[in-house]
């Protein structure tokens, strides 16, 4: 069987330090499994078929980056690290980037995290090597790859991958507010409201996750960043949010979730509330109660 | 006539991207240094100033990952100057906490790299395993390796209880004799000693004339720790918290080295200490403040150095200017005085000796 040995090079397209101390880390403890995978490090671009890529990539690493690539010779992958080599990430709108890598070169693996775990990263890699192997027998690339590296765990509290309670969400859009890299996005569609959050755009900050009053939004410790490139777009996290019809005027409304009732009302049953109303047959009955 | 040399600006020893072009002579003695920088410039200047207070929390954080906490510290510094906001004691203390252990963990890994370039394997691998114990951590008191997503203004966003302080306390009681048999490694280790010993000198007329700041001060016998000469935070109010190293003459690659151990040391003694006795109350304020108009000035002493913010309000939701000096930019000059006349093969070494932050400094 063709078997290519992986010599990797890495490009600092201007990351935060991050993803490139972390792959060190990745490459240099053994713990991350990053020596079963038998890569050499490439002392010259001429000889590497591994590109591994980070950062966001400035406006003064492109001619750089490309003069490079046109030293590489087929077959060859490229594996990006971090959401900044994904989507230019938290640096996304900046006049100073002209990213990201895949507007300049064809990408196999993306890894998001920010920076990822080295776990994540050994396993984006093990996966860039699978491929290179593909390539190098010319056989179909697979584009939905098993985990390769085993017995990797994180911590409870390892801020991983976001998720939505949708009962408690109340579209607020704090959440979307607070997002530094512009994660988050509601909209609304008809009946319903779309709360999407882009994995690879996230810098699993937990801002959302702090600042969000119903505590409907929370990372999970999922670590699973490595894919194909294929699926780019459509690594989200979709859910939708109810409304409900006023049982008085029956316009469509969101009602206010258990969560943020029980903060505005520490002191009261909410279940007595009156909570079938829209906010502005509320307000005409509160009134009507009150002071007529 | 000399040998023009070009290293990067991507090469595999160094980490973060510049181009180095040298002119040698015939006994690879660099005579001439031109330094090629830009290529982590992200416009985070006009970046910030698109974006909320909230969303900066995090922005300053991508600074620089090395550095991580000490930029949104200092940043959030900024907005309760301008804001007037008293942050809870216990509060401090937990910034405080989160700060040390970036500064030692971001210290191993320059040490770790440094052993790297000696092709010193045993000690490399040896010191990156002992940063795990920081790593392991971080990710599990604060989620993640590198970005601790810990300062609010009014406060922190994460509180310890009695298990994790003993979880703290458990894996700094493993890493500490580590610590401290890999700072005599280092100071013994022949090879070390061959390559950094008399390498990358900085004389300490020099290095007061550039003005450089933190271990590569303290390594040319110059100790303007910030945390010591204009303390702030928890170091003002609790002045036994300050660090206690005492500079080392060397003014070479060794004594830089070594500085740092001591900052590394002296960041686990300060954790420690505080966990013994942490204030009580709350974490943050729950009422968020207005931040009005105004303007402030904050210094810090990061785990590279003396670390200034600027920042301009206008009574908005997002800052109307910010700007930085970061360690690295003063530290960066003394660059040439130590690399000219010395060895072209020593570069490499010279540049990791000043620990830079490119991402800092070009941000
Ligand atoms: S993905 Fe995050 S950690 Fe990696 S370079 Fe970008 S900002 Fe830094
Ligand atoms: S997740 Fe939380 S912050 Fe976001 S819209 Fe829902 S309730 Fe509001
Ligand atoms: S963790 Fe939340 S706030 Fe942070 S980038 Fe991801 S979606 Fe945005």
């Amino acid at each position: 069987m063709n078997k290519l040995k992986p010599k990797l090079f890495r490009i600092n397209t201007g990351s935060c330090n991050g993803c490139d101390v972390e792959f060190l880390a990745t490459a240099l403890v053994d713990k991350f499994q990053f020596h079963k995978l038998e890569v050499e490090i490439a002392e010259e671009i001429s000889q590497a078929n591994l590109l591994v890529i980070t950062g966001p990539l400035t406006a003064r690493s492109e001619p750089f980056l490309k003069s490079y690539i046109n030293k590489l010779s087929e077959p060859y992958v490229v594996v990006g690290i971090g959401t900044c080599s994904i989507t230019s990430g938290i640096f996304r709108d900046s006049y100073a980037i002209n990213g990201p890598t895949d507007k300049v070169i064809d990408v196999d693996i993306n890894i998001s995290g920010c920076p990822p775990r080295p776990q994540s990263i050994a396993e984006g890699i093990a996966k860039g090597v699978a491929i290179l192997n593909q390539k190098v027998q010319n056989v179909n690339i697979s584009k939905q790859m098993d985990t390769i590296l085993q017995g990797f765990e994180a911590p409870k509290s390892f801020r991983g991958k976001i998720n939505l309670h949708a009962n408690l969400c109340t579209a607020c859009r704090t959440c979307e507010t607070v997002c530094p890299s512009g994660a988050i996005n509601i909209t609304k569609i008809g009946d319903k409201y779309e709360h999407k959050v882009w994995h690879n755009t996230c810098c699993f900050c937990g801002n959302c996750v702090f600042f969000c009053p119903t505590g409907a939004i929370y990372n999970t410790n999922d670590f699973d960043t490595a894919k194909h490139q294929d699926e780019k777009y459509s690594d989200t996290n979709i859910s939708y949010i109810k409304t409900d019809n006023c049982s008085s005027c029956n316009k469509r409304y969101k009602k206010p979730t258990t969560g943020l009732l029980k903060k505005a009302y520490i002191n009261d049953d909410i279940n007595k509330l009156n909570n079938n109303l829209c906010p502005e047959c509320r307000k005409k009955e509160n009134f009507t109660r009150m002071y007529l | 006539m000399g040998k023009t040399i070009k290293i990067g600006p991507f090469h595999p020893e160094l980490e973060e991207s510049v181009y180095f072009k040298l002119v040698a002579d015939k006994n690879s003695i660099v005579q001439e240094v031109e330094i090629v920088n830009g290529f982590i410039h992200r416009g985070m200047e006009s970046l910030v100033t698109n974006r909320n207070f909230m969303q900066n929390l995090i922005l300053t954080e991508r600074v620089c990952s090395l550095c991580s906490n000490n930029h949104p510290f200092t940043f959030v510094m900024a907005v309760e100057k301008i804001a007037n906001i008293k942050v809870p004691s216990r509060a401090e203390a937990l910034r405080v906490v989160a700060d040390e252990i970036k500064r030692a963990a971001s210290n191993l890994f320059n040490l770790a790299m440094l052993s790297h370039l000696t092709h010193s394997y045993e000690l490399m691998k040896d010191t990156l395993e002992t940063r795990e114990y920081l790593q392991d951590l971080k990710e599990t008191i604060w989620g993640n390796r590198m970005d601790m997503s810990v300062n609010l203004f009014t406060g922190v966003k994460y509180d310890l209880d009695a298990k994790k302080v003993v979880h703290i306390l458990e894996k700094l009681n493993l890493a500490i004799p580590k610590i401290k048999e890999l700072q005599k490694r280092f100071e013994n280790d022949e090879i070390i000693k061959q390559r950094c010993v008399g390498v990358g000198i900085l004389p300490t007329e020099k290095a007061l004339e550039i003005g450089v700041t933190g271990p590569v001060a303290r390594g040319s016998g110059i100790n303007n720790d910030v945390r010591v000469k204009a303390p702030y935070s928890l170091y003002a109010l609790r002045p036994e918290l300050q660090p206690r190293t005492k500079p080392r003459n060397g003014c070479d690659v060794l004594s830089r080295a070594m500085a740092r151990f001591d900052d590394i040391i002296e960041a686990v003694r300060i954790i420690k200490d505080l966990l013994s006795d942490l204030p009580r109350g709350k974490t943050y304020l729950e009422k968020r403040p207005h931040i009005p108009e105004g303007e402030a000035v904050v210094r810090t002493e990061a785990p590279r150095g003396e670390l200034i913010y600027y920042l301009k309000t206008d009574g908005s939701q997002k800052p109307i200017r910010m700007r930085w000096k970061v360690p690295t930019y003063t530290n960066w000059e003394a660059l040439k005085v130590m690399i000219l006349g010395d060895k072209v093969e020593n570069v490499t070494i010279i540049l990791n000796s000043i620990d830079p932050c490119i991402s800092c400094t070009e941000r």
